[in-house]
């Protein structure tokens, strides 16, 4: 089953008086379950493809469906809840909420979804645990490690069971031990079933990936169908 | 799946302690604006409360005075002063008064008994006095109709100077000395008491204390024995009710013009009159000062905006991190927008608590009468909550619109 598909994606920018087309026409499909990682240099469209996969973004034209669902042309509000839902945000710099604890930090997506705060207190202590931070839950991100805080970042990314997982150089920030742990995270979360998405211009993490999707000046030259 | 106020209202007091000298600083204006306003109100209803007070110790708002015009030219030729058969002419043009008491003063008049002297402002009366001035004898008797009548010759003493020359010993029946007429004491007048505004030292403590000073003979007595020279020149009139005043007062005025050959030379006064026009007057005070505390409200609320505008500004980030885990544009207007209400509607609460306590000092550095209320409290907590309401929109509208992309990539 197809969890991510798309057809012709063009993103144009308007930058002032010129017009820059950062996509220029990708068709991709992403299986569930799967683990592919995008490739390709600066400028070449890998974050405007990932930000548009992400539904933090919408296309100019084509069309994208998520889960079976289109989204290229939902309003913002309705992008908010899927985002919320199906996509698991994992950062380079982590983007943790500094003045939170972790533990409030993992509630944050089941607050904006709307879950009770007994429940999702629970369910982020859960998670938490499963990711070998439960002794820490009241810990501010400041006071924990680069590995640790990447550690949060999933657990707030999977607390809502996405549909996908999204990860942006989730290595880059981190010394090669901690980045050796994360990535063995990201296998362990494939291996139970989880679609993760990653994006990396390091070849020796690409190749732990089921697949490589590699872009070049929008388009995609290699590797865009399984 | 919007998140609950109770949220919003969580998130927004956790931002306001994280950041508290910020939030102290946002709040001054309102605090201040709002501690204003109280004082104001405080005021502005205090003067109203002692006004009323004041009327109401001087005989009510049914009250009509008759008084010598003093802008009057006698160049034109009359004499503001009314004779008895005057009197009885007025009094019988307007029967549905509930009293009628011409008096005539005698300031400077000195009352003998034995080896005492005692100052004192006598004033010819009669006995519909106790009736307009809301004030008779509580010993003994006070002036009747047939003192008048007969020109007799008793006195009714003033609670001081009974006091004073007498030293507590019984005065009803003895005799003091006037101008060289014996007056039988017939009466003393009950005390007058009311504390003085502000509890200003140099008069005493009771602002109605001069009253306790004089002295009350009949006005036909006074006229024919004592002070030929002394002329009626001022009426007061009781009217049957505060509504029925004005109506009674244009009557007068009508009267005793045509009994003057239409000279305007007296003023005819409806106390009714006087305190609806001083109210306005307080009104017009009290406005001015609530538009001044509605301008520091506003300046207050200036720069709250600004400075929530660069929070959001610093935030763009955790802006943007909320909306990729799935925060809906309206979730974070809530967030802004209850966090500017619950910082102003604290600050107003500040304000209050100030206000309430410089209130009763600014009382007495004023000298005025300060009366606060509960309605204050609750147009102070409502208007401050307004103030964020309106000055929060444009932050909280900012925020929500911040496009995710760009907001995650601010540093």
């Amino acid at each position: 089953m197809e969890i991510i598909r798309t057809q012709n994606l063009i993103k144009d920018y308007n930058l002032g008086k010129i017009k820059v087309r950062a996509l220029s026409g990708i068709d991709l499909s992403i299986r569930k379950g799967e683990f592919v990682a995008i490739m390709g240099p600066s400028g070449s469209g890998k974050s405007t493809l990932m930000h548009i996969i992400g539904c933090l973004d919408r296309p100019s034209e084509g069309q994208y469906y998520l889960d079976e669902i289109l989204v290229s042309k939902m309003p913002r509000s309705a992008l908010a809840t899927v985002r919320n839902r199906k996509i698991g945000f994992v950062f380079q710099s982590f983007n943790l909420l500094p003045h939170l604890n972790i533990l409030k930090n993992v509630e944050l997506p089941l607050m904006y979804g709307g879950m009770s705060a007994g429940k999702r207190k629970l369910r982020a202590r859960e998670i938490l645990e499963q990711v070998g931070l439960g002794d820490r839950l009241r810990h501010k991100p400041t006071e924990l490690s680069g590995g640790q805080r990447q550690r949060v970042a999933i657990a707030r990314a999977i607390v809502n069971d996405p549909a996908i997982l999204l990860a942006d150089e989730p290595t880059g920030n981190l010394d090669s031990q901690a980045g050796g742990d994360i990535l063995e995270m990201f296998n362990n979360l494939h291996k139970t079933g989880n679609t993760v998405i990653m994006v990396t211009h390091d070849q020796a993490i690409a190749n732990r990936a089921d697949r490589i999707i590699r872009i070049m000046d929008g388009k995609i030259v290699d590797g865009d169908t399984p | 799946m919007a998140i609950h106020l109770s949220e919003s209202l969580k998130l927004g007091l956790a931002d306001i302690l994280l950041r508290k000298v910020r939030s102290v600083v946002t709040v001054i204006g309102i605090v201040l604006g709002v501690m204003c306003i109280m004082v104001v109100l405080a005021i502005v209803s205090g003067m109203n409360k002692s006004t009323m007070t004041w009327m109401q110790e001087r005989g009510g708002l049914s009250k009509i005075e008759v008084y010598p015009n003093w802008n009057y030219n006698y160049a034109q030729g009359g004499q503001a002063s009314f004779n008895l058969r005057e009197l009885r002419f007025i009094r019988s043009q307007i029967p549905e008064a509930l009293a009628f008491n011409p008096s005539a003063s005698n300031w400077e008049t000195v009352l003998r008994y034995g080896e005492m002297r005692f100052r004192s402002t006598v004033v010819g009366v009669m006995p519909d006095f106790t009736i307009v001035e809301e004030w008779t004898a509580d010993r003994g008797r006070f002036i009747k109709d047939i003192d008048i009548d007969e020109n007799s010759n008793v006195i009714v003493l003033g609670s001081n100077v009974a006091e004073e020359m007498f030293f507590g010993r019984n005065p009803l029946g003895e005799y003091v000395n006037l101008e060289g007429q014996k007056m039988q004491v017939v009466g003393v007048m009950k005390h007058r008491y009311m504390q003085t505004q502000g509890g200003e030292a140099s008069f005493g403590d009771n602002a109605l204390d001069y009253l306790n000073e004089r002295s009350f003979i009949p006005i036909s007595t006074l006229l024919s024995k004592i002070d030929p020279v002394s002329r009626i020149q001022s009426l007061d009139i009781r009217a049957s009710s505060p509504e029925a005043a004005s109506g009674l007062r244009k009557k007068v005025e009508h009267v005793i013009l045509n009994l003057k050959a239409g000279k305007k030379l007296f003023e005819v006064r409806s106390a009714k009159e006087e305190m609806d026009s001083m109210k306005a007057n307080s009104r017009i005070f009290g406005a001015i000062f609530v538009l001044i505390a509605v301008i520091s409200l506003l300046v207050g609320g200036i720069v709250i905006m600004n400075i929530m505008l660069a929070a959001i500004k610093e935030r763009t980030r955790e802006i943007g991190v909320r909306l990729a885990i799935g925060a809906r544009g309206r979730d974070i207007f809530l967030q802004f927008l209850v966090q500017t209400m619950l910082i102003t509607t604290l600050g107003g609460a500040l304000g209050i608590l100030l206000g309430f306590g410089i209130i009763g000092q600014v009382g007495k550095y004023l000298q005025l009468t300060v009366a606060a209320s509960f309605q204050m409290i609750w147009a102070a907590l409502l208007v401050s909550a307004g103030v964020g309401m309106i000055f929060g929109v444009f932050p909280a509208i900012r925020a929500a619109r911040l496009d995710p992309v760009i907001a995650l990539r601010e540093e």
